[in-house]
């Protein structure tokens, strides 16, 4: 299956959207730069987060999750967090007992299993810290990544999973990163290879690095200068939803707390799902002696699914009580 | 062990065997001590002149894990009944709470539930308005805005860190003197920690340090199994405890590495070799305990249900430790003391976990005894001492809190330096300069003092050039007291980026009369780098190193080979007018590009005969073909003296099992010393001539193999070596005809055999087969199945061999053999089936299964009514059985498995015999084994001892560490244990009994 896509159908998709979303009386975003957004979601889709610790803090706090929600209310989806504080497109934690490569190889098998339609990858700032030196190793392991996820199949269609590549968040200056500049100077050579990889792949881009706001609103958008706060997250869910052509009304995160409380919950039964504690003697090399304790993880599936249910009812639910029943 | 402690022993088991149902009753399954306080303070021997009371205890806190008290005086206590694994659908409340005793009748009066909603914190500790939590993957932050005395705010502060086991994610938070937070995690995890300065990882156990203020985090120091207590001393000094090593009290320092450390090749040892286990960590100080206990250390054995004591003396870079009597031993097994700390009161409290099971690796994570409603925290006091006046520190202003730090209670200056920190860093720099002036030069406490005010200057610094105190620190350097300045050489590191020159400043510490402060100077200058560092780093070898020492060096050399292996390259470099430097940085590294150096060095002619021996061994470890020729002919000089010979020749092997670097070549003259009549020589000669093939030497080979009047070790080397020939004829013939030379003794027929399936797989097989038809003894019947295991593919050989035999073969034969191979960890089901076959039992199960619970709960009551202990340890000291040989009680026995001291307290008793019936069970962690398959089709099993990027290092079942190349590794996976299965299937039911009666009762000695 070829790694591209024809992005044809989407610009019909985000016109009837538009429609859809004047009648609700929301306003369709015009795509930034005037260019047709470059990914939609759909109904029925199930979507994976693969990243660092955007993705991993995202799955506690559930901004971003909300926002997709939120932004799309025409489509049930389905997200499923993959995020790994201080992880790279080598998968460096994601090795365990094993080396990085094999982590590698894991994760590409956990996103074969779920099937996902979507794939958003978050990756660059952990790598960064490498400096100019491992930019052209980060860009052929990127582009590595971006082939093999695109070998799977997707679930509802049976291609080629559809990606959306992330540039990080620009580092903020802090007390506890005093050098955001220097940092952010070597960052944007990342960031660019990430653009320059989602253009030649033809694949979705949320250019957290190139769009983000200049000064903080109010409060800092990280907690400690990279991180982001939820005054980042929120940032930064505007802007994921602003990628796909779209906007959220101004008071969206007030009024999907419910929906969030509902996503982080599920995002926690998940978490237990897929990196469960213990893991040592549920499924690796001490798995003969408490392994059959192993047999409680899949039963956090019914779990998760009935989680899931509950983000659609609040999610459907008037978002303007802002309360649930 | 001792005489008299064996005596002691046996007495026990008699008090034991004979005494009615209480002492045996709550070893059964079900019979659980009621969870009543009293009755547990009733059953504590508590040492002379000290009492317990029950501070709390549930329903207030339920299963503690840490404590801390705050500078209030308040005990801040982290809790889990989630642990050990959250269930489907349990939603995750673990608590952290405050326990204070405001009338000081040492019984908790408030209690407040802090925070809750927590997943397995399994540390607290107060301070910056709130208070830290290890929160499984997270280190968080819990404040109180509002004031409620409840966090209502919630910060992760870092994220990353593993969970892979529940009982070694993070924990054992505490301050250090420098205002970090020191905090540790154990063997299985793996974190990946992001911060501002880039990710940090660490993979296995280790210390972090971290500075919440810059968010700076280091790994401190590397390894150990769980390192469940640190604590710092008077001098800042890091003494370690870990809940699973074997070593007692270990030594921290920055870069060290102990036992499982990941990605070292070397490691340090504890101070007290053959005791295990330990939780929590404090120095008794303090003007309510005895003056003669001051200093000591106190940690917990929660498998031995006590608390045990050690003391102290300096000693080398360090310390060595010697045990005391215990302070508290309890007969109850739900006594599991887990923390201990000082209290505001002068008085020692203890977390007692409270818990017939511990662990969840071995007992399985739903076993219905856990516990996961009690818990205890104990108040030790001194009888008839007065109790320390109780302080609120938050309340005390600068200048009394620095009157605190010279008060001789460790608690008071934990304290006050904490209030210290959260002070104006301006008013602090100034009150500690006039505090520092007022100072009496001429009293004892004069050197502590300074440095604790040199300390507050570290502990505040924001990182500006205006905020250190550079004469300050110069004058704590030049200290009177060596514990002093090696402290200070750790601050100069801190503020490395602001001191006009901390190399120079530091220079001085490698040549200090204490080898602490040149331990502690390495590792400054180590850590500062650069080409001036790393000579003086260097320099330190002058002068004579303890193993820390010499280790500390080893790893500067390393971490600084950048800066020093160009210039020596380069020829120069002013180490090279030093030898003995050069070469040690050499082998600490292995950088054969520094070896042509060397060889430069030799040609002057002007080394010392030490040290041209020293020089000549170093080429032979690290040099190239051509350098290695100049070694061997050195070696097959007749000039030579043997044991010089034999050493070189060593060396080269080591290079070609290492390096894979052999002698350029010609090898001649290395088929004369094979005949040679030194024996070492011989024998060296012998495995060279193997090793790089050597077709003229395969004649005197034979020779040697063949000659009856050679040492059997000798002709057993010329065996194994004439096997390595794979491709030439004339190798084999001998081979064959000692094999089945019934006049040849059997261990050299079984090597011969062996020898032989390198070339001829099929004849090894048949010769191995009408050796097995002979009349042999088990020993050997196992050393002819090993020789088929360790090798690829050969299993099946032997199983064809094996079905084609025309001689009638012992069922004796099958029992070994399966044996042999269920502790293998492989499965060779073609082998299995033969031997199955001639056993004439192919449909039973391989390994003797455990009993199950109906069969258990009757060979449990037939062990109370009838298990006779001083029996079992005889039959525990069986040769046959071979439990001794890898197993140490006490001060004897093997280390190939777990320590077995406290197993009667620490294990609950269908976990033993399950244990003795079917070893893989349920693996104690750190005995797992690899099973390990080489380029060369050698397959290995043993435990994994250390692994770098280079070398893997397995421990065998004949307790041999064996080194191999990663590169040569094809294969890895994971086995089981190495204690071979059935060893107990030659027990009658009643040895069996005995047998477990013993090990039930180890750790209750005395009670």
């Amino acid at each position: 299956m070829d790694a591209t896509q024809s992005p044809s159908w989407k610009v019909s998709f985000t016109a009837l959207v538009g429609a859809f979303l004047a009648s609700l009386g929301l306003n369709a975003a015009e795509p930034t730069g005037g260019a047709a957004p470059s990914w939609q979601l759909q109904d029925g889709e199930r979507i994976v987060l693969l990243g660092d610790t955007l993705f991993e803090r995202d799955g506690q706090l559930g901004f971003l999750e909300t926002a997709l929600v939120t932004a799309f209310p025409e489509a049930n989806l389905e997200f499923r967090n993959l995020g790994w504080g201080g992880d790279t497109v080598w998968a460096d934690s994601r090795g365990v007992f094993d080396p990085p490569a094999k982590g590698y190889a894991r994760m590409l098998k956990l996103v074969e299993e779920l099937a996902p339609d979507v794939i958003f990858v978050a990756y660059g700032r952990n790598e960064s810290f490498a400096g100019d030196r491992q930019l052209d190793a980060f860009s052929k392991q990127l582009d590595k990544l971006c082939a093999d996820l695109c070998q799977q199949k997707a679930g509802t269609t049976g291609e080629s999973p559809r990606l959306v590549l992330v540039t990080p968040s620009p580092f903020e200056r802090q007390p506890t990163c005093p050098d955001a500049d220097a940092r952010n100077a070597v960052l944007a050579r990342y960031a660019t290879v990430i653009r320059e990889t989602a253009a030649a792949r033809q694949v979705g881009l949320v250019d957290l690095f190139a769009e983000w706001p200049q000064t903080p609103a109010t409060t800092p958008f990280t907690t400690d200068g990279l991180h982001l706060s939820p005054d980042g997250y929120r940032t930064a869910a505007r802007l994921f939803v602003a990628a796909a052509g779209r906007q959220l009304p101004a008071d969206w995160a007030d009024h999907s707390a419910p929906v969030r409380e509902r996503i982080n919950a599920k995002n926690q039964l998940f978490f237990h799902r897929w990196r469960p504690a213990n893991e040592t003697y549920l499924f690796l090399f001490r798995k003969h002696e408490q392994g059959n304790n192993a047999a409680e993880i899949p039963r956090f599936d019914p779990l998760v699914a009935e989680a899931e249910a509950a983000v659609r009812a609040a999610r459907d639910a008037r978002p303007a009580t802002g309360d649930l029943p | 062990m001792t005489i008299s402690s064996r005596l002691l022993l046996t007495g026990f088991f008699i008090i034991l065997v004979a005494a009615p149902r209480p002492v045996v009753a709550q070893r059964s399954l079900t019979d659980i001590p009621a969870p009543d306080p009293t009755a547990e303070l009733a059953a504590m021997l508590v040492a002379e002149g000290y009492e317990v009371n029950l501070f709390a205890a549930d329903p207030l806190i339920r299963k503690p894990l840490q404590m801390n008290f705050d500078p209030q005086g308040r005990l801040w206590v982290s809790s889990s009944s989630v642990y050990p694994q959250i269930q489907p659908g349990e939603v995750a409340n673990d608590t952290v709470t405050i326990l204070e005793d405001r009338d000081g009748d040492g019984r908790a009066d408030t209690h407040t539930v802090f925070a809750d909603g927590l997943l397995m914190p399994t540390a607290v500790l107060p301070g910056d308005g709130g208070c830290y939590v290890a929160n499984s993957t997270e280190l968080l932050h819990l404040a109180d805005q509002d004031g409620d005395g409840k966090a209502d705010q919630r910060r992760v502060v870092l994220s990353g860190f593993g969970a892979e086991d529940t009982h070694h994610i993070i924990h054992t938070f505490r301050w250090g003197p420098d205002a970090r937070l020191f905090f540790n995690q154990s063997i299985y995890i793996h974190s990946h920690v992001e911060t501002p300065a880039g990710v940090k990882r660490l993979n296995g156990g280790g210390i972090w340090r971290f500075l919440p203020r810059s968010l700076a985090l280091d790994v401190y120091a590397r390894g150990w199994v769980n390192t469940w207590g640190h604590a710092f001393d008077q001098w800042h000094r890091s003494l370690v405890t870990d809940g699973a090593g074997g070593e007692g009290i270990y030594y921290g320092f920055p870069g060290a590495a102990y036992q499982a450390a990941v990605g070292t090749s070397r490691i340090l040892h504890g101070m007290n070799p053959g005791s295990p286990k330990y939780c929590g960590l404090e120095i008794v100080d303090g003007p309510h305990l005895p003056d003669d206990a001051h200093g000591t250390l106190i940690t917990n054995d929660f498998r031995a249900n006590r608390v045990c004591r050690f003391r102290l003396t300096e000693q080398g870079s360090g310390f060595s430790s010697e045990q005391l009597p215990d302070l508290i031993r309890s007969k109850r097994v739900t006594f599991r003391p887990i923390d201990i700390k000082l209290g505001p009161d002068g008085a020692i409290y203890i977390a007692d976990w409270y818990n017939p099971i511990i662990q969840h690796g071995e007992v399985d994570f739903r076993d219905p005894r856990r516990d996961r409603e009690h818990g205890r925290i104990w108040r030790v006091t001194a009888k008839g001492r007065p109790l320390a006046p109780r302080v609120d520190f938050s309340g005390r202003s600068i200048p009394e809190l620095l009157d605190d730090l010279a008060t001789q209670s460790a608690y008071g200056r934990d304290m006050a330096r904490r209030v210290l920190w959260t002070h104006n860093p301006v008013s602090i720099r100034q009150a500690v300069t006039a505090w520092l002036a007022e100072l009496d030069p001429a009293a004892a406490s004069f050197e502590r003092l300074r440095l604790e005010g040199l300390r507050l200057f570290q502990a505040i610094d924001r990182g500006s050039a205006s905020e250190i105190n550079q004469p300050l620190l110069a004058e704590v350097l030049g200290s009177t007291d060596p514990r002093a300045r090696a402290a200070a050489a750790r601050i100069a590191v801190d503020w490395a980026d602001r001191l006009d020159d901390p190399v120079g400043l530091l220079a001085a510490t490698v040549d200090d009369e204490s080898m602490l402060v040149r331990l502690e100077g390495v590792r400054a200058l180590a850590t500062i780098g650069g080409p001036r560092a790393a000579e003086l780093v260097l320099q330190a070898v002058d002068r004579p190193r303890d193993d820390a020492l010499d280790y500390a060096a080893w790893l500067a050399s390393r971490e600084l080979r950048a800066d020093w292996l160009p210039a020596v390259v380069a020829g120069d470099s002013p180490i090279i007018a030093h030898p003995r430097r050069l070469l040690f940085a050499i082998e600490a590294t292995g950088a054969a590009e520094a070896i042509p150096t060397v060889v430069r060095l030799l040609q002057t002619g002007s080394l010392s005969n030490d040290d041209r021996q020293a020089a000549l061994d170093c080429i032979a470890r690290f040099g190239g073909p051509a350098e290695l020729q100049l070694v061997f002919e050195a070696a097959v000089q007749p000039t030579t003296a043997p044991a010089r010979a034999a050493t070189l020749l060593e060396f080269l092997l080591e290079s070609q099992t290492r390096r894979r670097v052999r002698p350029a070549g010609p090898l001649a003259g290395l088929e004369q010393l094979i005949g040679s009549p030194d024996a070492a020589v011989a024998k060296a000669a012998a495995a060279a001539a193997g090793r790089w093939q050597l077709v003229t030497a395969i004649e005197p080979l034979a020779r040697l193999a063949t000659d009856t009047k050679q040492p059997t070790a000798l002709r057993r080397t010329a065996i194994e070596n004439l096997g390595r020939f794979t491709e030439a004829a004339a190798a084999v013939a001998p081979l064959g005809q000692l094999a089945g030379d019934r006049a040849t003794p059997m261990a050299l027929r079984i090597a011969a055999m062996a020898a032989m399936l390198n070339q001829q797989p099929e004849a090894a097989a048949a010769a191995a087969v009408s050796l097995l038809a002979s009349p042999v003894a088990e020993a050997e019947q196992a050393a002819i199945f090993q020789a088929f295991l360790s090798r690829q593919g050969s299993p099946a050989v032997l199983a064809a061999a094996l079905e084609a035999a025309e001689q009638p073969l012992p069922t004796s034969v099958a029992t070994t053999g399966l044996q042999q191979l269920a502790g293998s960890g492989r499965a060779e089901p073609a082998l299995v089936a033969a031997l199955k076959r001639l056993e004439g039992r192919p449909d039973q199960p391989l390994a003797r299964r455990g009993f199950s619970a109906t069969e258990m709960t009757k060979f449990l009551a037939f062990v109370q009514a009838s298990g006779n202990a001083t029996r079992g340890q005889e039959i525990y000291r069986r040769e046959k059985l071979q439990c001794v040989k890898c197993h140490r009680i006490g001060r004897e026995g093997g280390k190939v498995g777990p320590n077995l001291s406290t197993i009667g307290v620490a294990s609950q008793p269908d976990y033993i015999v399950n244990s003795l019936l079917e070893p893989a069970r349920n693996v104690k962690e750190g005995y797992n084994t690899l099973v390990v398959l080489t380029a060369d089709g050698q397959v290995v099993t043993g435990i994994p001892v250390s692994r770098t990027d280079t070398e893997l290092v397995l421990r065998t079942a004949d307790d041999k560490q064996l080194t191999i190349r990663t590169a040569d590794i094809d294969e890895e996976s994971a086995g089981t244990s190495l204690m071979p299965v059935g060893l107990v299937d030659q027990l009658s039911r009643q040895e069996l009994a005995d047998l477990a009666s013993y090990l039930f009762g180890l750790g209750r000695e005395g009670l």
